[in-house]
């Protein structure tokens, strides 16, 4: 036995086993923004409540905090059909791994007993299991695509909604200062779900 | 790649043992496959690991066309004697499985469907391969709690999975055991770690010194021939097992 590790090992996970870590980097990520949208949706609560204390002075700020709670609502449906998607993504990429773990081995095993014509067959087949594996993969991977860049569409939107109720608090006389701070948070919730879906963008499962 | 090495032959009833691969990594347990051959169809016994697949098929395959294979018997769940199943089944997957029933739900986890496995009770049973009979042969706790050997009548062969195994160094590395005095200290840790029930080892001991045995073959080591094969169970019978400190 050696102490060296293997190069696989010291090289770190390829092929579908990158694919998978990846994916499940983004389901990670996803898991958080489903968070944070629960806590919009308790945020937009409150702020209607306050809107409807500070009466006619925060007119406009109630009228946004309605928006942002559909907002809130909208963006936690994004994120279970992201979740959904994702899901399905994990189970194909483990099936290509289980896949591509056997076509190795089989591969090694036609090097050693070249002439066996069965074997060849036995390949070829496993190459046609493999390349519709890849086709449900890749559409997939287009379609989560498309529904993060859904979710980032929906975020900015909910981005302009937070700063105008932060401008609408201005006008909230002498509730001013507490409709400042929830908007604030708002736009900085907002600001961090934006941040992540941006990150998601650019997850390199996308350029598989 | 293995070798592969007729220990049985009477037409085309055959015991074929594949064995050795120097290309093996060395972390990986050696072990022995065996096939039997009769009537145009075949059994692989123990046929070993994932990992080894492409060393033994590529054995068989210069000897036996591997689409004959029939039947698998395995003699427990371990996974150096089966967890190739999926690869076979690729090959194959009419393939059927005998093995334990203890086990029958366990291996699935490694391939195959509801109508690969052929469960064997605990007494054991006959199996038949294109009208061979073979006996599957309770070695339970030996180690494994739902463990079966293999008893060919007519080739007075036996198949006797982890009884009998020795880790052998790399230079005594023969297929037979020459000189059993030397060989058996190979055998002795790992029989008394491995093997879990002295009184299960008592009644084995029994039940296989009333067969006519010629070769006792093991799925680690060497295999026992003529006189060696009492003499290994005569040396088993008396070995106190399972203990944790050999
Ligand atoms: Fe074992
Ligand atoms: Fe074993």
């Amino acid at each position: 036995m050696t102490d060296q590790l293997p190069d696989a090992i010291v090289a770190g996970p390829k092929g579908p086993a990158l694919d998978l870590l990846h994916i499940v980097q983004i389901n990670e990520e996803i898991k958080s923004v489903v968070a944070v949208a629960f806590k919009i949706n308790i945020m937009a609560l409150n702020a209607i409540f306050l809107a409807k204390r500070a009466g006619t002075a925060a007119l406009g700020f109630g009228v946004l905090s309605n928006e942002l709670r559909s907002f809130s609502s909208q963006l936690r449906e994004t994120m279970l059909s992201l979740n959904a998607l994702i899901h399905a993504s994990v189970d194909g990429v483990s099936a290509m791994l289980q896949d591509s773990r056997y076509n190795d081995i089989l591969e090694r095993a036609v090097v050693l007993a070249s002439k066996n014509k069965h074997l060849q067959e036995v390949i070829e087949q496993r190459e046609n299991a493999t390349d519709q594996f890849r086709s449900k993969l890749s559409g997939l991977r287009r379609a989560l695509r498309s529904s993060v860049d859904d979710a980032y569409r929906l975020v900015e939107l909910g981005g302009v909604l937070a700063k105008s109720a932060k401008i609408e608090a201005a006008y909230g006389a002498g509730f001013s200062s507490s409709l400042s701070q929830v908007s604030g948070e708002f736009d900085g919730i907002v600001e961090e779900i934006r941040t992540s879906l941006d990150t998601l963008r650019k997850s390199s499962f996308f350029r598989g | 790649m293995k070798t592969t090495q007729t220990i049985f032959q009477d037409g085309d009833h055959k015991w074929l043992a594949i064995v050795r691969d120097p290309a093996k990594a060395d972390f990986l347990i050696d072990t022995n496959e065996y096939l039997i051959t009769h009537g145009g169809q075949g059994m692989l016994l123990d046929p070993g690991g994932l990992e080894i697949f492409p060393a033994v098929f590529s054995a068989v395959a210069t000897e036996f066309d591997p689409s004959a294979i029939s039947a698998i018997f395995a003699s427990h769940q371990d996974p150096d004697v089966i967890s190739s199943l999926a690869l076979w089944l690729e090959f194959n997957p009419q393939l059927r499985c005998h093995v334990s029933w203890m086990w029958s739900g366990f291996i699935p986890h490694f391939g195959g469907v509801a109508s690969t496995f052929a469960p064997i009770p605990d007494e054991g049973m006959t199996i038949s391969l294109a009208g061979l009979s073979l006996q599957a042969v309770p070695a339970h706790y030996l180690h494994s709690s739902g463990n079966h050997n293999l008893y060919d009548r007519t080739a007075k062969m036996f198949f006797s999975g982890d009884i009998g195994a020795a880790l052998l160094p790399a230079d005594q590395q023969g297929l037979f055991v020459k000189d059993f005095s030397t060989h058996i200290r190979h055998a002795e840790g790992f029989h008394r770690r491995w093997m879990g029930s002295n009184e299960a080892k008592h009644q084995w001991c029994s039940r296989v010194s009333q067969l006519d045995i010629d070769m006792l073959c093991p799925q680690h080591g060497a295999i026992y021939q003529g006189e060696d094969v009492q003499r290994f169970i005569n040396w088993f019978d008396s070995l106190q097992v399972g203990v944790l400190r050999a």
